[in-house]
């Protein structure tokens, strides 16, 4: 490989490091006005009226909108039932809700009018928890019912199981609310004309320039949209883009002026989708010599308001609850449910950490109850290349997972015990697997373009998008090793839904793996073209010639070569296309929808971690003294990506597991800012080292499989085994605060 | 109110409300939309700018306080040839930057500190950009990217001085 594998700098970091790259709210044009959303500030009741007479007279404002005024239908939502307005129309359903937008001629003056607009609700009695929402005589929070999908896995009987079992663990884990809390709060900015062009800081265009259209009734090829420089979306801006794109269009379509939408941070939380609360219970049965011989898991997900991405979260749940392990019987039945809160969706793991936290803490649970060794029990039950999972897919090679289970015990111990006893010390272990590519979420297509210019350097495009993982870099890589130039040469287009092609949302780990196939078989042709040019220049058979460091080289003779733009000239005289365009489709799920046996992703990333924790009895601050992230990536493009990846990942984890909480006060959050919110900053990182299985996966480009998000699931589950390692008592609910940790450290003193 | 103050070694005269936040001066007027508004709070450090040296939020700043003083923006620290500085070329080398929203104010944060100590311990860079927010690296290649600048630019300075 001659750039595959090779530590690579940010093909797009010039723009970011030195300021000049434009996210939306860069862009300035000539009359733009800015909206801001009044929201309804009670979690549920009825709308009877808006009243913007006092928001017309403040200086400055220029239009109100609220619902009348959306021309097509009154809907977003990113998959079925569509169950979101735009503004809210009669319903109220989370405090968030928006009900009226205002227009203004600065974003202070749209602030303050939002503000005076005055709205009246009758409201209900809030739903607030799952069992409210779940009990026979609950309000219908929508017309449908309380229950927004509920589904289940079977394999094998679980009862007849169960009843073998020398030993059975059971118990109920829940996990908290986790904002997203990307930087770059969500913005957009809509310029009309006789087509629209909405730019976005947005996860999937397409998807977007679907809805605005809809929204504005208007044929798709009337929208673009440009993806801007995105600070950070980790699933968060798929919903919230779309509602305030297709916002900032209807308003720009009445005004004929450019609207800016930018929302503050507060709206950041409260008014967009969060990871999804869960409460999962959990009962493993084994046998003495410690083979799990059945796992039944119920799954409840609150979800909130509105659908957003719930049925798929429900979904990811239901096929990954039951962890990477060979199991016979296993039953699952995951639900998520409407709340009168902020809806979830999607968030970088969608549902594997939820359910992975569960999964994990019981495995230690098991190894305890038996005496076995906690990485001796996953080297056990650990899923190999051969095995049928949990919805009995069989993957005959890229099972890495004993490989991450070897790797992490061959790591050093930790040493820095002191005996002190103000301290106590604690290591644990969990193991994951996450799928890669839309599997059950439906159809995998991607459309990617590359171009050589007649000086031999490249253009590509895809329909995903760069978010800061790094993907760009990713493209270029695959493009330079498979046309044998260097990556310098290559360049990665803007998503721009007029020049790249739809290529899906840009989610579930699958852009590295499914992306990278496209821009590995359209590269592929054009390197095609190269070699039949070269032959000819050559005047020898095209088997006899390379494409390498820039050059078309005889094989037989190095020296003889000609430099690769040469031959793209030539190509482009001779009429040889040195460009192409590729779909590539991943292999189809197919499973059973009541039992959901069958095949489901193309491939997954299996991951060990391992942390070792140091926890002060005095004050339950905890110092993570060593973490150990060994994932089975197939193939590693970029090195410093990966490291990039399973970092940031993991000390998204370990927020979830430690720090991060969503605090609602009857249907309010209390904390919709980074003072109350505590995001990690520099002084929580976690010494992570991250630790590459190459596993090849037949599905991917040079054998590579994502990696973005199983290290979220690996890295809080690890914490909170690591803690109840140190600590000698089982946490079962997420975050496991310092005030948790410390409660329970003097609790165990005294008794 | 007119005011004049220096931006990135150059001097600027302009009429601003007087309640104006520098971080709107900067973006709105003066076109440097690369300090950035993460929370408007002053709780994420994205729209760190240099003020005599020191690191602060523009968010909370307003114009009133920049009178006769001097600003750096992420758009003041290149080379007059247009070299990048040497924090931004570690940031690269590193890894330090993945969507890149928080970089300008991580870059100031990181000169205001090796312009004081050049040779800073790992505790020293955690401390200077303990107010700057990431949520896509997880920090260590950022710490990894201020070393790195700190050992070229103390090289830079013992070749200089040799």
């Amino acid at each position: 490989m001659a750039v595959i594998g090779k530590q690579t700098r940010k093909v797009d970091g010039l723009e970011l490091i030195t300021g000049q790259a434009k996210f939306t709210g860069d862009y300035r044009f000539p009359g733009m006005v800015y909206g801001a959303v009044k929201r309804a500030g009670v979690p549920a009741g009825r709308l009877t009226g808006v009243d913007a007479e006092a928001a017309r007279a403040i200086q400055g404002v220029v239009d109100v909108l609220t619902a009348a005024d959306i021309p097509g239908p009154n809907l977003i939502g990113v998959l079925p039932p569509f169950d979101q307005p735009l503004l809210a129309a009669n319903e109220i359903r989370y405090a968030g809700e928006s009900v009226a937008l205002v227009i203004a001629e600065t974003a202070e003056e749209a602030r303050r009018a939002a503000d005076a607009v005055s709205v009246s609700i009758e409201p209900y009695e809030p739903i607030l928890t799952m069992d409210q929402a779940l009990a026979p005589d609950a309000r219908k929070i929508h017309e449908t019912g309380n229950v927004t999908l509920s589904k289940k896995l079977i394999k094998g009987e679980i009862e007849p199981a169960f009843e073998t079992a020398d030993v059975i663990v059971e118990g109920t884990f829940e996990t908290s609310f986790q904002e997203h809390a990307y930087l770059e709060p969500e913005t957009v900015c809509a310029v009309p004309g006789r087509r629209f062009t909405l730019y976005a800081s947005c996860q999937s265009p397409f998807h977007i320039r679907g809805h605005v259209a809809a929204n504005l009734n208007a044929p798709a090829s009337s929208v673009k949209v440009i993806q801007a420089s995105t600070g950070g979306s980790f699933g968060g801006k798929d919903d919230v883009a779309t509602e305030i794109g297709s916002l900032a269009c209807i308003a720009a379509q009445r005004l004929n002026r450019p609207v800016m939408i930018a929302h503050e941070r507060k709206e950041s939380i409260i008014g967009s989708n969060l990871r999804h609360a869960a409460r999962i219970r959990i009962k493993t049965g084994a046998m003495s010599d410690g083979k799990i011989v059945a796992r039944q898991i119920h799954v409840l997900l609150d979800g909130g308001a509105y659908a957003s991405e719930s049925p798929f979260v429900t979904m990811k749940t239901l096929i990954h609850a039951a962890g990477p392990y060979r199991i016979e019987n296993v039953a699952v039945e995951s639900t998520s449910v409407y709340t009168n809160k902020t809806y979830c969706g999607a968030f970088r793991g969608f549902g594997v950490p939820q359910v992975t936290f569960a999964s994990e803490s019981q495995i230690d649970e098991l190894a305890e109850k038996l005496g076995i060794d906690r990485l001796e029990i996953r080297r056990i039950n650990g899923l190999r290349a051969g095995d049928p999972n949990a919805t009995g897919q069989v993957y005959d090679q890229s099972v890495g997972l004993l490989e991450t289970i070897e790797e992490i015990a061959k790591q050093p111990a930790g040493s820095e015990q002191t005996t002190d006893d103000r301290y106590v010390y604690g290591t644990g272990y969990a193991s994951v697997a996450q799928g890669i590519s839309n599997g059950a979420e439906g159809v995998d297509v991607t459309g990617a373009s590359v171009q050589m210019s007649q000086d031999g350097s490249v253009l590509v495009g895809i329909g995903l998008t760069e978010l800061g993982q790094g993907s760009r870099t990713v493209y270029a890589l695959i493009a330079a090793e498979v046309l044998g130039v260097d990556v310098d040469s290559v360049s990665v287009r803007l998503v721009d839904t007029d020049a790249v092609h739809d290529s899906g949302p840009t989610v579930a780990s699958r852009s590295t793996t499914v992306g990278g196939m496209a821009v590995h078989k359209a590269a592929t042709e054009v390197r095609t073209s190269l070699v039949s040019m070269a032959a000819l220049m050559f005047k020898t058979d095209q088997e006899n010639i390379e494409l390498r460091d820039g050059f078309a080289i005889l094989k037989m003779d190095d020296s003889a070569r000609i430099p690769i733009r040469e031959v793209a000239t030539a190509a482009y005289w001779t009429g040889f296309p040195v460009m192409n365009l590729a779909f590539s489709k991943a292999p189809d799920a197919n499973f059973d929808d009541e039992t959901h046996q069958g095949n489901v992703y193309i491939a997954y990333n299996y991951g060990t971690h391992r942390m070792d924790v140091r926890v002060d009895r005095r004050t339950g601050e905890v110092d993570v003294l060593n973490h150990f992230a060994a994932h089975d990536v197939g193939r590693v493009i970029n090195p410093l990506g990966l490291e990039g990846q399973v970092e940031g990942a993991s000390l998204m984890g370990f927020g979830l597991a430690h720090m991060e909480r969503i605090r609602y006060a009857d249907g309010i959050i209390q904390n919709a800012n980074f003072a109350d919110y505590a995001v990690p900053s520099i002084k929580d990182r976690i010494p992570t080292t991250t630790i590459a299985v190459e596993d090849p996966n037949p599905t991917g480009p040079f054998g590579a499989k994502g990696a973005g998000e199983p290290p979220v699931a690996a890295a809080a589950a690890v914490f909170a085994n690591a803690i109840a390692d140190a600590v000698g008592v089982r946490f079962t609910r997420l975050p496991i605060t310092r005030e948790d940790i410390l409660d329970a450290v003097r609790g165990r003193d005294d008794g | 109110m007119m005011i004049r103050f220096h931006c990135n070694g150059k001097p600027v005269q302009v009429d601003v409300e007087p309640n104006a936040r520098v971080i709107d001066l900067l973006r709105e007027d003066l076109g440097l939309t690369g300090t950035k508004e993460g929370c408007g709070r002053g709780e994420c450090g994205a729209c760190t700018i240099l003020l005599d040296g020191k690191p602060v939020n523009a968010c909370l700043l307003l114009v009133g306080k920049i009178v006769d003083r001097e600003i750096v923006t992420i758009e003041g620290i290149a080379g007059e040839d247009g070299s990048l500085h040497p924090i931004q070329e570690a940031f690269l080398d590193t890894g330090a930057v993945q969507c890149g929203f928080c970089t300008p104010g991580m870059v100031l944060s990181a000169k205001a500190l090796l312009d004081e100590n050049g040779t800073p311990a790992v505790e020293a860079v955690e401390e200077a950009l303990s107010g700057n927010l990431c949520r896509c690296t997880g920090y260590g290649k950022i710490v990894e990217g201020v070393l790195e600048a700190s050992r070229r630019l103390t090289e830079g300075q013992d070749r200089g001085g040799g």
